[in-house]
């Protein structure tokens, strides 16, 4: 009974894993075919003759390199704010008790919350007024909006599970309040910086609709919105060249996903990426 | 994208008190009260950042919602106070009405889907030996990591009129007649099938992973007392599983229902709300009614609805996260 109920269960996985990785498997499968390869009647499951070209007509476009350098600018720059922002007041959240604590924490999980629109209108709003759209302070100033409370609660996660005895052992030996922290807290919440500067990337590389609203020209756009503008109803869209381009732009983010595996599936990371 | 927190208590406390869990920190020592002060500069720089970025606009939102600021505001910078009429307005707006009601059935579609499909897949992955366990591991991985302005990309490729892989194969199959031309964004129902599709594919992934997490952790005891008495796996399922995962199932269910409910990126890349206004889910409607329209201060409105219609799951969502941390 056993051999037979494991033969049928690992039909059914073999099942999902061929439905579920389909659509990037097509992706990767498309990438690599020549353009009269892409339109074919009956699909090819392989490419029959492969070939990088049209992950060069993607990365030689107009706008490709110039976008690539406003999404580096930005996720650095969002990457930057947000873990050293983010880490202070994790470590003020975790290792004191002060009054309007728990009101701070609730402010920042609600912010998170909100639906993308609840920010994106009064920040377009103020940034026209301000003169800063079309900048990367807006997109940054965005991304922080959306990340920093993110970071400040899984980094928080982190200090939790330092042993208070640690701390207070380093107090016994003189050290000072900042010593405590940047000598012994610190280092010791590494893995949580780094998940959480992951967590920051993926976050403001994927973005695409504050980078669409706020920019408005397209040398200002950033990748995914570049990504999106290969799509044209009035030419036809260039499906080699989109699902190539699709691909690069993925690279990253699947990388990362992959790295802190162990984290997601265990729940380690404290943290949750939905797509 | 996304990022919402779902910390490990949650998991931890879904599979009951873990022994092997370290000790809580103790209570803190008296020492404490003596750096009263540093807690203020260490949250300052993140909270001065934190009031301009998201306090001060959200402040900004509910203001536009009272006046009517729109496109000739963009450029003269001149608006003026219309009291609640912007509420009056949407209110009595049948537009509204219908994407709100859209917006619940589509929301309750997605979350039913990718829960149901979710929760087999955890259960498929506890049956697994360690290959296959592994494998469909990375495939959730990957399909969950794609960045979704790539997946919406790709399902447009792959739902595409005339060379789509779906329509040929839908074709081969042969019961709906002749697909290869069926134009899926420019019918409602077959738009709302292609985007149900993409966000399901991409829910299934996170919730699958967080119910295993949990799943694992039913004591094994349990099952095999259950199975002694006679329970067929359905009923060891139904009664001991599924007893376990009931809290972290009802996070992801309110995570889900909170995500769905905001979807933008995935309509507006597929259908732009179309055709017509019939795939216009509330996100559409309001980036539609302040971004396409310019009629900013109706579209801040929306937003407040929106955001007001929401409030108790998220109440509700916040006081559970901060009830499973620590001693608050």
């Amino acid at each position: 009974m056993r051999h037979r109920s494991r033969w049928a269960v690992n039909t059914i996985a073999a099942v999902f894993c061929l439905v579920w990785i389909f659509p990037v498997y097509w992706m990767v499968n498309t990438a690599f075919k020549p353009r009269p390869e892409v339109m074919t009647a009956t699909p090819h499951f392989v490419p029959y003759h492969p070939t990088l070209s049209n992950f060069v007509n993607a990365v030689t476009q107009e706008n490709f390199l110039v976008n690539l350098r406003n999404s580096v600018v930005v996720v650095a720059l969002t990457v930057l704010a947000s873990i050293v922002l983010g880490i202070f007041a994790a470590a003020a959240l975790s290792r004191f008790r002060f009054p309007g604590r728990r009101t701070i924490m609730v402010v920042i999980l609600a912010v998170q919350m909100l639906p993308g629109t609840a920010l994106l209108i009064p920040m377009f709003v103020m940034f026209n007024s301000l003169d800063l759209l079309g900048t990367y302070a807006a997109l940054v100033l965005a991304y922080v909006a959306t990340v920093l409370p993110f970071s400040i609660w899984v980094m928080r996660g982190f200090f939790v599970a330092i042993p208070a005895e640690i701390e207070e052992a380093a107090q016994l030996d003189g050290a000072t309040t900042w010593g405590v922290l940047t000598r012994v807290l610190f280092p010791l919440v590494a893995p949580g910086v780094i998940s959480t500067g992951i967590f920051a990337f993926i976050a403001a590389w994927n973005d695409y609709l504050f980078a669409y609203t706020f920019m408005q020209d397209q040398s200002r756009y950033t990748l995914p919105v570049w990504l999106a503008s290969f799509t044209n109803p009035h030419t036809g869209t260039d499906f080699g060249g989109q699902m190539a381009a699709s691909v690069l732009f993925s690279i990253p983010v699947v990388v990362f996903f992959l790295i802190i595996q162990r984290n997601l599936v265990a729940g380690m990371s404290a943290g949750a990426v939905k797509g | 994208m996304t990022v919402v927190p779902v910390s490990t208590e949650l998991l931890d406390d879904a599979a009951g008190a873990d022994p092997a869990a370290p000790p809580r920190p103790p209570q803190r020592s008296r020492r404490r009260r003596r750096r009263d002060l540093a807690p203020l500069w260490l949250l300052s720089p993140a909270g001065l950042v934190l009031a301009v970025v998201t306090l001060a606009p959200i402040g900004f939102l509910l203001f536009t919602a009272f006046t009517d600021y729109n496109q000739r505001t963009l450029f003269t910078g001149r608006y003026s106070y219309v009291g609640f009429d912007q509420f009056s307005e949407l209110l009595s707006d049948g537009a509204f009405w219908m994407s709100l009601l859209r917006t619940v059935l589509f929301t309750a579609a997605m979350v039913t889907g990718s829960v149901l499909i979710g929760m087999g897949v955890s259960h498929l992955l506890t049956r697994l030996g360690l290959w296959w366990r592994y494998t469909v591991t990375v495939v959730l991985i990957v399909a969950w990591a794609m960045p979704n302005v790539a997946s919406s990309l790709v399902w447009n490729w792959l739902f595409q009129p005339g060379y789509g892989v779906v329509n040929w194969g839908l074709d081969r199959v042969g019961v709906f007649g002749d697909t290869t031309d069926l134009n899926w964004a420019q019918d409602p129902a077959r738009a709302y099938v292609a985007i149900w599709l993409l966000i399901v594919w991409q829910a299934v992934p996170f919730i699958a992973l967080t119910l295993n997490a949990a799943e694992t952790q039913v004591p094994a005891e349990y099952k095999e007392a259950a199975r002694l008495d006679g329970a067929t796996e359905l009923a060891v399922y139904r009664i001991v599983t599924l007893n376990h995962l009931r809290p972290i199932l009802l996070l992801v269910t309110i995570l889900s229902v909170i995500w769905d409910y905001n979807v933008f990126n995935q309509i507006w890349l597929i259908s732009r709300g179309g055709p017509g206004d019939s795939t216009s889910t509330l996100g559409v409607f309001t980036y539609k009614t302040a971004f396409v329209g310019f009629h900013i201060g109706q579209g801040a409105a929306i937003s407040v609805v929106t955001t007001l219609l929401l409030f108790g799951l998220t109440a509700f969502y916040i006081r559970r996260l901060l009830r499973s941390g620590e001693d608050l």
